[in-house]
């Protein structure tokens, strides 16, 4: 390109206030671009589209809102005044809403549009917002009529600089032949699994820029529609940073005597084992050393809520109570029925960043990896979420329950795709001999590093967990859960 | 029951409430015009004077604050009494235009009636 040649001008982006939305669309809505959304009654589109008022109202910009047998204003209102962005000082001087059906249903879809055109210009609105799209899409006397009418306005946006927002029920097809015209669609959606739902968004088509592809999970809550974009789309493509020489340690002096130059630094490690045999502690143990350091930690659980935890912790010596009221140790903990993926890894990681969190420890992964519909995205979404804690320099450590307690099958989860990013592998077991019941650990692998192989019992006492010296017993049948000692094969 | 002759013209958009509301006030024995917009509304004064104007804030065409600074302006008109009604707060909007009577949406039908007659009646007692 010669020096005289421009570039041509980036487009001026609206932002939505929906959290989560503007880095799905690129930046936010193209200015002057008409948009349709459409979902199912109650799927949250006249929630999306107040945000945006209330966003771009508090920008200084002025909304239009036209409903068409949408619910009434009053109704509305009353909806809208328990949400966080509701803002009543806006109220009418900057969002004006106004009802368009008898207009509709008088003079058809010329004297809306004519409407729609003289309130824009009377109130010097840079936002319009069509609520009940599909009462018009009725109303029109033909497809041809319809499209007429989508790109009459079409032009009007672009002339007069205004973006609309078209909300419609789906009617048939979710997106018709009539809507190709518009700059962008969104689509959300309610997806059901047995008794279970939630809430998608996907993006059908969107001009101007790249957008995040497929269905990302929201919610409606007090802060209205909340977008958690699927965390495959939104991870950096580019290498994490390389954390050299930088090593740590799990905080339990006779584990770390197995690995004389400690674990790498931002590496990720997995421990799996069956209920009970001290998982957790070894995860706590972990915290609790990252916070000697000085390391800002974070926990995320799913089974045993913080009371409980910290109760379990101080028993074996770990005093993180202190360091939870003190802020440098978060617990977040999450039902395992109800949480989503993309919620979980989404809180995680904004905690992270807004911490600087250097060690993570995530416990119960099982419960994450049941919560999701979709079995194929496991291992794409833990290599994801692995690859942005890498990046931003976290030590993770994560349980995955085994089911057995006992017997001579592992049932090793290694479907769950975890195992495959985890650079760090332990395994621990319960082993019953003698009449006695024991707990054994054992190292599977370690990224760049040497470290003892050897079969260990550990136990746990008031001062935390202690690995005894190797275990005697013939080691080639320990893994089986049935032990024996050398030379008794009966 | 009221007295037979007393109008009041009801004006909002939103075609749901104007027909509960012109049903209600008609059981109450009043008189009701009705209009979905500011301008309309003026048209309907320009054939019969009401005695009350009862009218929403937010509209198109032409909103409540520009149809009452119409009526006020007119001498034909200005001895017409209004009664504002917004799904908006109301006390802001009273704030913004003292000496102005609001109801907020949605109604208790009992208060709404209530504030239409306490304005008709002192309507009546202006006029005589």
């Amino acid at each position: 390109m010669s020096p005289t040649e421009q570039h041509p001008p980036a487009f001026d982006r609206i932002a939505t206030g929906v959290p989560g939305l503007d880095p799905i669309l690129g930046g936010g809505l193209v200015a002057s671009g008409v948009y349709i959304v459409v979902g199912e009654p109650g799927a949250g589109k006249t929630l999306l589209a107040n945000q945006l008022c209330y966003e771009q109202a508090r920008l200084g910009t002025r909304c239009l809102y036209v409903t068409l047998l949408a619910e009434s204003h009053s109704r509305m209102l009353a909806n809208l005044r328990s949400m966080s962005f509701f803002d009543a000082s806006q109220l009418p001087q900057r969002i004006y809403y106004v009802s368009g059906f008898r207009v509709l249903e008088e003079q058809g879809l010329p004297g809306l549009l004519e409407l729609l055109r003289r309130e824009m210009r009377n109130h010097g609105a840079g936002i319009l917002v069509l609520d009940g799209l599909v009462q018009a899409q009725e109303a029109a006397g033909s497809s041809r009529d319809f499209k007429k009418f989508i790109h009459e306005l079409q032009v009007s946006a672009g002339l007069t600089r205004f973006t609309a927002l078209l909300l419609t029920s789906s009617v048939g097809p979710t997106v018709h032949p009539e809507y190709t015209m518009v700059d962008g669609i969104l689509e959300l959606r309610e997806r059901t699994v047995a008794m279970r739902s939630w809430r998608e968004l996907q993006v059908r088509k969107f001009r101007g820029s790249a957008s995040l592809s497929g269905s990302h999970h929201f919610r409606i809550s007090e802060a209205g529609v909340e977008v958690f974009p699927r965390l495959e789309s939104v991870v950096s493509r580019s290498q994490p940073p390389d954390w050299g020489t930088q090593r740590v340690r799990f905080g339990v002096p006779t584990l770390d005597a197995m690995i004389p130059e400690g674990i790498a630094a931002a590496s990720t490690t997995l421990v799996m084992g069956p209920p009970g045999c001290g998982k957790t502690i070894l995860g706590a143990s972990h915290l609790a050393e990252g916070l000697r350091l000085g390391e800002p930690g974070l926990m995320v659980s799913f089974y045993e809520g913080p009371d409980r935890l910290l109760h379990k912790t101080a028993n074996v010596g770990l005093a993180l109570g202190t360091a939870v009221k003190e802020g440098r140790l978060a617990l977040h903990w999450n039902m395992p029925a109800e949480c989503n993926l993309d919620l979980v890894a989404h809180t995680m990681l904004e905690d992270v960043r807004k911490r600087g969190v250097k060690r993570l420890f995530v416990d119960g992964l099982s419960a994450m990896v049941e919560t999701s519909h979709e079995p194929a995205r496991i291992s794409p979404f833990f290599a994801a979420l692995t690859q942005e804690l890498r990046r931003n320099g976290v030590t993770t450590f994560f349980t995955l329950e085994t089911p057995r307690l006992f017997g001579p099958d592992m049932d090793v989860p290694l479907g769950t795709g975890l195992s495959g990013v985890a650079e760090n592998l332990l395994f621990m077991r319960h082993l019953e001999l003698n009449g006695r019941l024991r707990r054994l650990l054992s190292i599977f692998k370690l990224r760049d590093a040497d470290y003892d192989p050897t079969l260990r019992e550990f136990l746990i006492t008031p001062q935390g967990i202690e690995v005894q010296p190797p275990f005697q017993p013939s080691p080639e049948l320990l893994l089986t859960g049935i032990a024996r000692f050398p030379g008794n094969h009966s | 029951m009221v007295p037979a002759t007393e109008t009041v013209l009801v004006v909002d958009d939103e075609q749901g409430i104007l027909e509960a509301l012109a049903d209600l006030l008609r059981e109450e024995g009043y008189r009701v015009l009705t209009a979905s917009h500011g301008r309309e509304a003026l048209e309907r004064m320009a054939e019969v004077k009401p005695d009350l104007v009862l009218t929403d804030w937010m509209m198109p065409v032409l909103d409540g604050p520009a149809l009452i600074e119409r009526i006020q302006g007119d001498p034909a008109l200005r001895h017409i009494s209004v009664l504002g009604m917004s799904a908006v707060d109301v006390n802001g909007l009273k704030r913004l235009h003292p000496g102005m009577e609001f109801l907020q949406k949605p109604f208790d039908i009992r208060a709404l009636m209530k504030q239409v007659r306490k304005v008709l009646d002192a309507h009546r007692a202006r006029e005589g």
